[in-house]
């Protein structure tokens, strides 16, 4: 996702989990970042006493990358921000103990580059001194924020990020099947999902359509040599394999380079192992570049479910009639019957909004992002002091509540690693736009929620059919 | 087979390479300047045929009609104004002008574009091919983009060669102030190879973005591969442009198959082994510097 992805040569310290290091590596250059700017041994704990400790206002440090490579993950963040500052706790204060607290929100850019994201944050930390910090988006975000805070002693809640990079960027370390084996953070909080939940999300599409057309079980992975890539190459076909009793078989189309001109020899793999299906985690211009020389190429996989791409319109727009049916994950949609947990809005609302006041489709991001507000007062309504910190972070870890992510539980039995709330993933495909969706508007395309193994709560809307028959 | 599609593929590629760097050769050859917006402006290209163009009615099939001239005015323009002023000054002066024009563009786009991907859609027309043999497929656009770099480049080298216009922008490149001295007016000269070299690349933008999706700092990438080109070529020579381009191209798609890991550095390793062997490229005029 960033230069440097490509440039480090990932020695590999876990077994399939090499390029996990490359997270880990993140997280102690945003340290070393941090250090610079102002001394870790000043940052680190005793950042707690430089906040007015006696004051009656609550400072939240938002970091998210505005500009840059990753600036359409923020872009509902002035819409959640409006609604959020406009929601009770936010406009009137929040009564903790005997005290009313004023909230304010203070957002910070990336710049979609992990050494401002731990530059940023560590001057939310000292010059501003606030005392909660959220983030949001991909582990060159996320992985980098949450080191600073952990560090520095500052609650942290994080979500956009697969649960495995946030966790191993911090320091964690993970066993080869990819499970959580030791690493425990005291300050930092994340939602989100992990490639498990990818495997279950395609998995049960792939079995569908492979009983509609008799197809080959044999799938295509397209996996970059960056983090993401060797991540999903490292854990992907073992759990496929190890929940379909090797089933399936898998087709690596290679370690290629981010932002490659040709991907014919690929295809060519593809096509001669008779793979039917595809799966993969590249840049965005990367899966246009290659659906539309797969197409050239005559390989037609009866379905296609992407991770990392078209999650939101913009890519799909692009690519054009080629995006029909092709699948991939949601996080968050506006069918759930999810409600804000700070106003009582609802899902299709919350969209709807959306909608009017941007003039653009709904994204999924904006779920998560609103989300995070809602953890942190979840959170605050448990402390009796919301600038100790050390209560508050526990707060964080133990928030149970049901909102507009659906319900989150950061100690639940089944959470992979302590702090972690998982949200369960549905199918989308994307299909021309009808006004039968959210708002009554015709978008090009739109996305349909086709299947919900993971999360039974959230509606079907629209039929799974192969990408290609 | 598999030889002859890795062949066949590359060249495709490779045209794309050749259109894209034609620009950057006849710049350097002509002004002796290195173009480091060379990308940027290919990047503005595709943005104008995905926003500009359909505001006068024209389908981004066709937005080259519309881009094409528009860039070739522009190019005149930079040249006269920002170039020329930096060329006056001295050879250095005008990387830092142009890579700042870089950095101005890429900020501008992302202002206002934002950084979502942007692709001039053509319909299924790119995703359409024809069958060569049991394993080979050419695609249309690929193949007419490799049509139109040889086009290009064959009409340039007519014109470099026998059109007045031409053999002034040679006299200037080879001795500016011989040319002077017979009444040539080089600044003019200047700025017709630079509106040239701007409708050229414009052209590549416009390919670019018809095969991929392009962002605000798309230009980068491109200009990689552009700049080895024109080395592997030869500086000054444009059938050298269109071979070099060819070259990395198969050479690239030799690396792929070999492993997908190796696509971008047997590229880049071509380069290197040229640049040790023939410093002067394939077809470079072997000049004694001036």
């Amino acid at each position: 996702m960033n230069q440097e992805t490509g440039a480090s040569q990932i020695p590999e310290s876990i077994p399939g989990w090499g390029s996990l290091e490359f997270s880990r590596r993140m997280g102690l250059k945003a340290l070393g970042v941090a250090a610079a700017a102002g001394g870790a041994g000043a940052l680190s704990q005793s950042a707690a006493s430089y906040a007015a400790s006696g004051s009656n206002v609550i400072k939240i440090g938002y970091v998210t990358p505005q500009t840059g490579a990753l600036a359409s993950f923020a872009g509902p963040d002035n819409y959640v921000l409006k609604l959020v500052k406009a929601s009770q706790y936010f406009a009137k204060g929040i009564k903790v103990g005997a005290t009313t607290y004023k909230i304010q929100i203070i957002v910070a850019d990336s710049q979609s580059s992990p050494t401002t994201a731990a530059q940023v944050t560590t001057q939310l930390i000292q010059a501003q001194g606030v005392d909660i910090i959220v983030t949001s988006s991909a582990p060159e975000t996320t992985v980098p924020v949450s080191t600073v805070c952990e560090q520095a002693g500052i609650p942290c809640v994080s979500t956009v990020c697969p649960w495995e990079a946030w966790y191993v960027g911090l320091g964690g370390t993970l066993s080869a099947t990819g499970a959580a084996q030791s690493g425990a953070f005291k300050y930092c909080t994340t939602f989100f999902f992990g490639v498990p939940e990818f495997v279950n999300c395609f998995l049960p599409m792939w079995n569908r359509v492979q009983k509609q057309t008799h197809a080959a079980k044999i799938y295509a992975g397209m996996f970059p040599n960056d983090a993401d890539g060797n991540a999903f190459r490292a854990a992907f076909p073992p759990i496929v394999a190890a929940e379909t009793k090797n089933a399936w078989k898998f087709i690596d189309g290679g370690a290629y380079q981010d932002l490659s001109t040709n991907y014919t020899s690929m295809i060519q793999t593809f096509k001669s192992g008779g793979a039917e299906f595809f799966v993969n985690a590249p840049l965005p211009p990367d899966f246009n570049t290659f659906w539309k020389q797969a197409s050239q190429q005559q390989w037609r996989p009866k379905l296609a479910t992407v991770a990392k791409v078209m999650l939101f319109p913009t890519d799909v727009y692009a690519l054009g009639s080629l995006s029909n049916n092709v699948a991939t994950d949601a996080w968050w949609t506006p069918y759930a019957p999810y409600k804000s947990s700070l106003t009582g809005m609802t899902a299709k609302q919350f969209a709807i909004g959306y909608q009017q006041f941007t003039g653009q489709q709904w994204v999924q991001s904006m779920g998560s992002t609103y989300s995070l507000f809602e953890v942190v007062i979840e959170a605050l309504k448990k402390v009796k002091n919301p600038h100790d910190r050390s209560a508050v972070a526990n707060a964080l870890h133990h928030v149970n509540y049901t909102g507009i992510s659906g319900p989150m539980n950061f100690n639940a039995k089944t959470s992979p690693a302590p702090g972690v709330a998982i949200i369960p993933p549905v199918g989308i495909q994307w299909k021309p736009g009808s006004k039968a969706n959210v708002g009554g508007k015709v978008w090009p395309w739109s996305p349909y929620v086709v299947d919900n193994t993971l999360n039974k709560q959230v509606p079907l809307t629209g039929v799974l059919r192969p990408t290609n028959k | 087979m598999t030889w002859l599609n890795i062949v066949i593929q590359g060249a495709l590629v490779g045209g794309f390479y050749a259109l894209f760097a034609c620009g950057l050769s006849l710049m350097f050859g002509v002004m002796k300047v290195i173009n480091l917006a060379h990308g940027d402006v290919a990047v503005v290209a595709g943005y104008t045929a995905v926003f500009l163009a359909p505001k006068f009615g024209v389908s981004p099939l066709w937005s080259f009609v519309v881009v094409v001239p528009v860039f070739a005015l522009l190019g005149y323009v930079v040249q006269r104004t920002l170039i020329q002023k930096s060329i006056d000054r001295d050879p250095f002066t005008t990387l830092l002008v142009t890579f700042g024009l870089s950095v101005l563009i890429e900020n501008l786009l992302l202002e206002v574009y934002t950084a979502n991907g942007q692709s001039i859609n053509i319909g299924s027309l790119i995703g359409s091919s024809f069958q060569l043999s049991s394993t080979i497929y050419i695609s249309y656009v690929s193949l007419v983009v490799l049509g139109v770099a040889v086009a290009v480049l064959g009409a340039l080298q007519i014109f470099l060669g026998h059109t007045k216009t031409g053999r002034l922008i040679r006299a200037v490149s080879d001795d500016r102030e011989a040319a002077q001295l017979s009444g040539a007016n080089y600044r003019h000269i200047f700025g017709i190879a630079a509106g040239i070299a701007f409708a050229t690349v414009a052209l590549a933008g416009i390919a670019y973005g018809m095969t991929t999706e392009f962002a605000p700092s798309s230009g980068v990438t491109n200009l990689i591969y552009a700049f080895e080109a024109v080395v592997v070529g030869g500086i000054g020579s444009l059938w050298g442009t269109l071979v070099g381009g060819i070259a990395i191209g198969i050479a690239q798609q030799l690396g792929e198959h070999i492993n997908p890991e190796y696509q971008v550095l047997a590229g880049n390793l071509l380069f290197l082994v040229v640049l040790a062997v023939r410093p002067n490229g394939l077809f470079g005029k072997k000049t004694a510097p001036s």
